[in-house]
C-alpha cells in the first residue's frame, strides 16, 4: 500500500519488543493494523476487504473533524 | 553462529538472483539500551551477504539526527527498505542513482513472519511493483490525507 501512494507509510512493528507501544494500542492479538493511530483492523483478511476497511475508517475520521 | 540456515540461504539466494534494481536497507541502531539491535544487525548482514543488489547503510539513532529525521524513524531497531534506481548511465557504464523511499519501515528484529515480509518487500521494492490488484491501486491513488499504517505482529 505504501508503494501505491506517497501519502501512505507502513510500519511493521514487533509487538513483543515494544510492550509500551503494544499496551498503548491494546494489542491483544496479531496481526493488528492501526491506521492513523485510530482505526483498528484485526486479523488477516482478503486484500479488498482489508483496504476497504482501512480507507472507510480513515475517511470517516476526516469527515468527523 | 549464523541465524539463517544453509537451506534458507540457498533459497534466498535463488530468489534474490531475480533482483533488478538495487535495494538499500537503512538500519538505525544504538549502542546502549537496545536489546534487539545486535540481532537485527546480524539478520541484516546475513541478508545483504546473499546478493550484491542489496546494500546495508547503518546509522546511529542517538547521533545521526539528520538521518533519523529524514527517514522519520521513531525507535530502534528500525529498518527502512528503499529502492536505489538508476537515473542515467554515465560514461564507463557507471550509473548515477537516486533513492526512492516508499515509506516502508520495520521496527524490531525481522524474524519469523516479519522476515518473510521483509524478503517480500525487498523483491517488491526492487521491482517497483506492489502486486496489489488494480482496484486496490485505484482506491489508494485517491487518498487525499496521509495514511500511517502500523502492523503489529509477533515473530511466531
Amino acid at each position: 500500500m505504501a508503494m501505491e501512494s506517497e501519502l501512505v507509510t507502513a510500519d511493521a512493528v514487533d509487538a513483543s519488543e515494544y510492550p509500551e507501544l503494544a499496551d498503548y494500542y491494546q494489542v491483544y492479538g496479531v496481526p493488528l493494523t492501526v491506521a492513523n493511530s485510530k482505526v483498528r483492523v484485526e486479523g488477516g483478511m482478503p486484500e479488498p476487504m482489508f483496504i476497504g476497511q482501512i480507507l472507510k475508517g480513515v475517511s470517516g475520521m476526516t469527515q468527523k473533524t | 553462529m549464523a541465524l539463517l540456515k544453509d537451506k534458507d540461504r540457498e533459497q534466498l539466494q535463488k530468489e534474490f538472483a531475480q533482483l533488478q534494481n538495487s535495494v538499500k536497507l537503512v538500519f538505525f541502531t544504538q549502542a546502549l539500551d537496545c536489546e534487539y539491535c545486535p540481532m537485527t544487525q546480524q539478520v541484516l548482514e546475513e541478508v545483504v551477504g546473499l546478493s550484491d543488489k542489496i546494500q546495508l547503510q547503518t546509522h546511529n539513532f542517538a547521533i545521526d539526527k539528520e538521518q533519523v529525521a529524514a527517514y522519520k524513524i521513531a525507535r530502534v531497531p528500525a529498518v527502512a527498505v528503499v529502492r536505489v534506481e538508476p537515473v542515467l548511465i554515465l560514461a564507463g557504464g557507471k550509473a548515477a542513482t537516486r533513492e526512492r523511499d516508499y515509506g516502508i519501515r520495520y521496527y524490531g528484529v525481522p524474524a519469523g513472519f516479519e522476515f518473510a515480509a521483509l524478503v517480500g518487500d525487498i523483491m517488491d521494492v526492487s521491482r517497483g511493483e506492489s502486486g496489489l490488484s488494480a482496484s486496490s491501486k485505484t482506491a489508494l491513488a485517491q487518498l487525499k490525507e496521509p495514511l500511517h499504517l502500523q502492523v503489529f505482529t509477533t515473530p511466531t
